[in-house]
């Protein structure tokens, strides 16, 4: 298909960020995605906020499950909302958002890793201060 | 009313600051004079300031660079003439001014020389090796440029009012905070640098949606030139790193505007976090540097032997690797700062590693030269002294990068020269060879070769001589920031250093002459062909300079090296493909939303300096402003007519039929 | 069956080469804006990580002043949590409407994301002017600190969205569903859509595992 006002030979294989390819114009249609996302987003939520409050489960397996959880729900935004999937026409779209994943995770890693390293090396207040003598 | 500004900002008592800010800003108010008086005006604001023409704001950039390259290139001979006579003595540079000018020396060279030479270099010549008309988004690369030179102004006006920061060019706390830096040094440090980033963050935005969605029909990935594949790695870096500076300078900025408490030494900060997370940013910043550079001479080492590129497929590979390998190698900056022998370890050797694909990289440019008929103009002389001299600046940093040896060299001379050492030799020379190498594209005329050969022979010179004893004294217990001395042995390793900076100037000297000469000359120094260096990828296939929409019609693309190919068949059968059916074309027009939103920022940056409130919300304001007006444009295109392209397409058809008659002949 | 050859070349030669599915080309300007913006949210999110490893690394320096287990109300923080998620569905709906053109699927839904996202900031103005009376400001520790900036951040992005909400209404009231403002309308909704996964990583890891034994 060509972009006739800049007269330019356009080629759309891939697909918007966002946009879906459903060409319904009925919102209707659309709406079952939504719906979908919003109910497993809250499922996903209350499950969140109940762990927390309860003493029902075992209590050291909470935090893994809240991020469990949390990284569920990410991926039901993504996925519902944004419509980046792994379809052959969103490839680009799901590269950029593998390589931002992966800057965060080195950075939030490796940040807790070498700063824990360092508080754990660090020589304790007192001892510092007798040095300063 | 005014905040902290008062008359005493303005550096009465002490003559050099004083003397190099009126100087500098009288010079500059001089010439806008000078340009309005001759009826400039006009001219320059139509076709330069408020254009988002990929090849103007490129050489706007470069200009830029070239300016605040004068400026670092000061402040290094300010200091080393300080280090030269300050054995057993007190030297001529106060301390105080010491500490501010080698802080003023690295911010300006990295942030404002060097980013700003490789992203201008990147702007003037992506577009025309993707085969297409403009970046993604034009008005955004003007906004871009000019939120940069905001940057530098702010940072140049420290010099007349205040003062800098005397941190060094990463502001460590708890030294840069608000209890031990008082002063509005710091502050025009954060503010120039955070309102250029914007600029520089938006500019990666723009160049990967360029790279990765813009491009000749038919060119995939792997039939792109070697330059554009590292332009490409460089600008995702530039993506994913340049938010944590933003986050980390931010947090500064809170700790001391707002009292927060991220790396003060009170109420639990933790300074150690400042230098993590920054250096989380400067590492991937130097690899944002240094792969256009390695795209430079890949293109340079191509064109001037005559041959394709060795091994493209491990070229892209390496510059992937590399891209990779730079987000996980930060804590080589801080080996000494205690983390333990574990994290140590992995870091140390993830930066042995990337020295790997390096080698690669520099294999293959070997192998391109290789059975290659070279011609040494002066791109490939900076090339091969490139190749040698970065060499031995990776061999040293290979040496850092073991810890029990960095714990020995930290913050040495040796780091010193270390740095210097990768960061002239490859991005500085880099931006020579490719400033040469695409001059006649920009402007239609070459530089003078000799004038060029004495610059380059005066710089590697005067770069051995300056930063070679920097190595000796380094491993002698020199270190780095230091404003005199008094061991004897290091007294004359320092002279030599001043004899090397001395001939880098007149390298400067030499490549002024140049561009001056080469301006008056033109017309016999005339690129008639579009293609001066024989070169091998699209950018050649315009004239010189490139009409506003670079192609009639976009060239289809059926492999590697097309444009080569394509001129190789054309010299066989001494003709040219038929002509295009020619149409209309429309180009983004020329918007003020970016000079204007750099207005806004420049006082926005001053008055949040200095703490005058009303100000910087009245910036704020016009900024946002100025944002929303620009989104309530209805036309944003004009169209040059079919008859126009045809008329100027057919003028470059002449001269590229009288360039293949040329190269036809030769032998 | 021979293939089909084309010749391929511009002014400058020609060269005769089979016919091949070309890759790269001119994406339209749908997928170039919205791509464009994709690249500079993902950025924002690397931001936001840095905020996020500050906060992880400052959490328990809290200079034996009040920590998130004393500070936390998880109500709030689930009706805050509940207007996001809502607005993002609200949002989806206004991204439906523009798609099919129809103004009261588009403002309806609009109206009903920022009412939210505006219920969300002033929410969360309560909580923060609460705790700065109570001696709990940003300046009172590091883990505050990083508590204040890292949220601090989020809404202050939410209300850059609000205003985002409120031009995208004015421009379409203008200027109708012009491709440029529709475009801008997908880049809203990409924004709008990823301050919620931000979200779900603030009430997760500062509230939920704050307050968690």
């Amino acid at each position: 298909m060509s972009d006739t006002k800049t007269g330019v030979h356009v080629h759309d294989g891939d697909i918007a960020p966002g946009d879906e390819r459903a060409d319904g114009t009925e919102v209707a249609e659309g709406i079952r995605g939504y719906l979908i996302g919003l109910a497993l987003s809250v499922a996903a939520t209350v499950v969140a906020f109940f762990l927390v409050g309860t003493s029902l489960v075992w209590q050291p397996s909470i935090p893994a499950a809240v991020i469990v959880l949390a990284i569920a729900q990410m991926g039901v935004h993504v996925v519902f909302f944004l419509h980046i999937t792994t379809r052959p026409d969103s490839v680009n779209n799901v590269m950029a958002l593998t390589f931002g994943i992966f800057v965060v995770f080195v950075l939030i890693v490796g940040s807790v890793w070498i700063m824990t390293h360092l508080n754990y090396n660090m020589i304790p207040m007192e001892r510092l201060m007798q040095m300063q003598r | 009313m005014f905040g902290k500004l008062t008359w005493d900002a303005i550096p009465w008592g002490h003559p050099i600051p004083l003397i190099a800010g009126f100087g500098a800003f009288g010079a500059v108010g001089a010439l806008v004079v000078f340009l309005l008086y001759k009826g400039y005006g006009p001219y320059l604001w139509r076709e330069w300031i408020t254009s988002c023409d990929h090849k103007r704001i490129g050489v706007m950039y470069v200009l830029l660079a070239g300016v605040m390259m004068l400026r670092g290139l000061t402040d290094a001979i300010m200091m080393r003439s300080q280090l030269a006579i300050a054995y057993n003595a007190a030297g001529y540079l106060p301390p105080d001014h010491y500490d501010q000018i080698f802080s003023a020396h690295g911010t300006i060279m990295i942030l404002f020389m060097a980013m700003p030479f490789m992203i201008g270099l990147m702007n003037i010549v992506l577009p025309l090796q993707l085969g297409v008309r403009d970046v993604a988004f034009p008005t955004l690369n003007s906004i871009s440029f000019w939120l940069t030179a905001t940057g530098a102004l702010l940072i140049n006006l420290s010099l007349l009012i205040g003062e800098f920061a005397k941190t060094g060019w990463l502001p460590y706390p708890p030294l840069s905070e608000l209890t031990y830096s008082p002063g509005v040094g710091v502050d025009y440090y954060l503010w120039a640098v955070q309102i250029a980033g914007v600029g520089t963050l938006l500019t990666g935005v723009n160049f990967i949606a360029t790279i990765l969605k813009l491009r000749a029909p038919g060119m995939t990935l792997m039939r792109m030139p070697m330059f554009t594949w590292t332009a490409l790695v460089s600008v995702l870096l530039i993506v994913v790193a340049f938010p944590i500076f933003t986050a980390t300078l931010a947090m500064l900025t809170l700790d001391r505007y707002l009292g927060f408490h991220f790396f003060t030494n009170e109420a639990g900060g933790n300074m150690m976090m400042f230098m993590n997370l920054v250096w989380a940013w400067g590492h991937p910043e130097v690899y944002i540097l240094v792969m256009p550079a390695y795209g430079i001479f890949s293109e340079v080492v191509q064109t001037f032997s005559g041959k394709p590129l060795f091994g493209y497929r491990s070229m892209v590979i390496a510059a992937m690797s590399i891209g990779v390998l730079a987000l996980l190698v930060w804590l080589h900056h801080f080996f000494t700062m205690g983390a333990g022998g574990d994290v140590n370890a992995f870091f140390g050797i993830m930066t042995a590693i990337i020295a790997v694909p390096t080698g690669v990289k520099m294999f293959n440019w070997l192998f391109t030269m290789y059975r290659g008929r070279i011609v040494f103009a002066t791109p490939m002389m900076w090339a091969v002294a490139f190749m040698v001299t970065f060499a031995i600046g990776g061999m040293t940093g290979v040496m850092l990068s073991v810890p029990p040896a960095d714990f020995v060299m930290h913050n040495s001379l040796f780091l010193v020269a270390h740095f210097h050492n990768v960061i002239i030799g490859g991005v500085v020379f880099a931006a020579f060879a490719g400033y040469t190498y695409w001059f006649p594209k920009a402007f239609g005329f070459r530089l003078i070769e000799s004038w060029g050969k004495v610059a380059f022979w005066c710089w590697v010179t005067g770069f051995y001589l300056a930063f070679m004893p920097l190595y000796a004294l380094g491993l002698m217990g020199a270190t780095r920031r230091m404003q005199h001395y008094d061991v004897a042995a290091w007294h004359p390793w320092m002279l030599v250093a001043e004899v090397g900076i001395i001939l880098v100037w007149i390298g400067i000297a030499c490549q002024i002459t140049q561009l001056v000469k080469s301006f008056r000359h033109k017309e016999e120094l005339r690129d008639l062909t579009g293609d001066p260096w024989n070169g091998r990828s699209f950018e050649w296939s315009t004239t010189s300079p490139p009409p506003a929409f670079n192609f009639a019609e976009l060239p289809r693309v059926a492999d590697r090296d097309a444009y080569w190919l394509a001129k190789q068949r054309a010299i066989e059968t001494q003709s040219l493909a038929p002509e295009p059916a020619y149409k209309d074309i429309e180009l983004p027009r020329n918007s003020p939303t970016g000079v204007v939103c750099a207005f806004f920022a420049s006082f926005l940056g001053f008055a949040m300096i200095w703490h005058i409130w009303w100000l910087a919300a009245l910036s704020f304001i016009g900024a946002f402003a100025t944002f929303v007006a620009f989104a309530w444009r209805d036309r944003d295109e004009y169209r040059i007519s079919a008859a126009e392209v045809a008329r100027i397409d057919r003028a470059n058809r002449g001269s590229r039929l009288a360039a293949i008659a040329q190269l036809g002949a030769a032998p | 069956m021979s293939m089909a050859r084309t010749d391929v070349g511009f002014a400058g030669g020609a060269v005769n080469v089979p016919v091949v599915h070309a890759e790269g080309g001119v994406a339209s300007k749908r997928i170039v804006t919205a791509y464009g913006f994709w690249v500079f949210l993902l950025s924002d999110v690397v931001m936001f990580s840095a905020f996020f490893a500050a906060y992880v690394v400052l959490v328990n320096m809290t200079d034996g002043g009040p920590s998130g287990r004393d500070l936390f109300n998880l109500s709030i923080v689930a009706l805050e949590t509940g207007c996001l998620l809502l607005s993002s569905f609200t949002c989806g709906v206004a991204s439906l409407g523009a798609r099919a053109r129809n103004n009261s699927w588009y403002y309806g839904g609009m109206i009903a994301t920022a009412i939210l996202g505006v219920a969300f900031l002033l929410l969360e103005f309560r909580d923060f002017t609460n705790l700065i009376a109570q001696g709990a400001g940003p300046s009172r520790s590091a883990f505050l600190s990083a508590y204040f900036a890292l949220v601090g951040c989020h809404g202050v992005h939410v209300t850059m969205g609000v205003l985002f909400l409120l031009t995208m209404m004015a421009q379409v009231y203008a200027k109708g569903y012009r491709p440029d403002i529709l475009r801008r309308v997908l880049c809203f909704g990409l924004f709008w859509h990823t301050l919620d996964i931000i979200w779900v990583g603030i009430f997760s890891v500062v509230y939920l595992l704050g307050v968690a034994p």
